[in-house]
């Protein structure tokens, strides 16, 4: 229960920077997905329910604050999750290269399912047009960041954990 | 049936979850989501704390761009005092250059009130020894200098070749106490020679105790040696004494020319006649 607090807590922490401080690097129109990075975490380090409800919050957070229609960004990480999930059940990530190369290979996942939900739910005018670059720059800025998100996220959830555990 | 729900639970609550939102893409596309509670309510949640790291955000960004700025002003004035150390050697060389035009100048102008066969050399080295004072000149033989020539600036006598080779030649100069020119005070046209001393500095010596001679009086070349020309100067009187004994008195010369200074001269032929203005400097 801590644990689920604390990683509500984190991606909500996690959304507030990536509406405010992100915007302000100098990293042109890309801002890291870091809810992303959290959500590809959870399917592969925490599969829980309580995992699955904060991945569809955080989209439906993302939603509420930059998303031209509810829903996109919680179908979109609620997708995510449910590959990643899958995913590892197959295979046993522990490295951080090859927890990087899941967060580039989920922002394709998840940019496609937008690119799908826009196309059927709304007229996106314009929208392949660049697609491709966006899309790799935001993947490799949230796969570059992943490494060290991933380092923090298991720390603290190895502390919570230690506590939690009866003596 | 409860066993399987809880062995797929996390999938089947992310199938769930990707359903749920789709519906509610799908409401919101068909404009039927009338009312989003949670939307209002997150706004008014994180809006304080959005401000805040908004705030933060253009703190650490001011601070930064701060730094950058410190950091190019470093850079720029880095680069100017290396542009300042550049112009002032540039500098340097343009003073020097304007200092030698006019010595080069002078030189010429003095040039003229000699006899055609006097030669401009430069000085390339001074005396290796303490007791000497002599300077080498870049001109020998071979360009015309001779043994005897008189050696003289602008500013007055400098001293007497005294070797000669094909490309240099060694002036004794008037500081050295075995050199001698023979001179006349202007105002008095009392006579004597000047010579160097290792104890007194140059001296004029030979000066009758009965001869007006005073400090500040100026010295001039005589002529009489068939050396220097006549009417150029030698320096100034700085010292009188006249002992109660004896038929010369002392009298300390200031040379007009220092001969640490010197840089270019004239060799002037012993048989050179004197300049026309005797009171020239």
């Amino acid at each position: 229960m801590k644990l689920s607090l604390l990683f509500l807590a984190v991606g909500f922490l996690l959304v507030l920077f990536q509406t405010t401080i992100l915007h302000l690097l100098p990293l042109g129109p890309i801002v890291p997905d870091l809810i992303l990075v959290l959500c590809v975490y959870w399917g592969l380090n925490y599969p829980s329910v309580g995992a699955v409800l904060g991945s569809f919050i955080l989209g439906y957070s993302v939603d509420v604050f930059s998303s031209p229609l509810l829903g996109l960004n919680a179908f979109a990480m609620s997708l995510v999750f449910l590959a990643v999930y899958l995913s590892s059940r197959c295979i046993w990530i522990r490295d951080s290269l090859l927890s990087a190369a899941v967060v580039f290979a989920a922002s394709w996942v998840k940019a496609l399912a937008l690119l799908m939900a826009s196309s059927f739910f709304l007229t996106p005018d314009g929208l392949w047009r660049g697609f491709l670059q966006y899309v790799l720059l935001d993947a490799l800025a949230a796969a570059a960041l992943a490494p060290i998100l991933f380092f923090l996220l298991r720390r603290g959830q190895r502390y919570i954990e230690t506590a939690e555990m009866p003596s | 049936m409860l066993a399987f729900l809880r062995r797929n639970q996390v999938l089947l609550s992310s199938c769930l979850c990707v359903f749920l939102s789709l519906s509610i893409l799908a409401a919101a596309a068909r404009g039927r989501l009338r009312a989003d509670p949670v939307g209002p309510l997150l706004l008014t949640f994180m809006r304080p704390l959005q401000i805040g790291a908004h705030a933060v955000g253009l703190w650490v960004r001011e601070i930064a761009d701060l730094s950058a700025r410190l950091g190019g002003l470093a850079s720029e004035n880095r680069q100017l005092r290396e542009r300042i150390q550049e112009l002032a050697a540039e500098r340097n060389r343009l003073l020097e250059v304007e200092a030698t035009n006019q010595r080069l100048r002078e030189l010429l102008a003095f040039r003229s009130q000699l006899p055609s066969a006097s030669l401009t050399a430069s000085v390339i080295g001074s005396s290796a020894s303490t007791w000497f004072r002599s300077l080498t000149l870049d001109k020998g033989s071979a360009d015309g200098v001779v043994k005897g020539m008189a050696v003289v600036s602008p500013t007055g006598v400098v001293g007497q070749v005294v070797s000669v080779t094909s490309r240099s030649a060694r002036v004794l100069l008037l500081t050295d106490p075995h050199s001698g020119v023979d001179v006349i005070v202007q105002r008095s046209r009392a006579r004597g020679i000047v010579a160097g001393s290792l104890d007194n500095g140059p001296v004029m010596k030979y000066v009758k105790r009965s001869e007006d001679v005073e400090i500040g009086d100026r010295l001039i070349t005589s002529g009489v040696d068939g050396v220097f020309p006549k009417g150029l100067l030698v320096g100034t009187v700085t010292k009188v004494r006249k002992k109660s004994f004896g038929l010369f008195q002392f009298v300390g010369v200031d040379l007009a020319v220092d001969p640490s200074r010197i840089e270019e001269v004239l060799a002037v032929p012993p048989e050179a006649a004197p300049p026309k203005d005797e009171n020239r400097p």
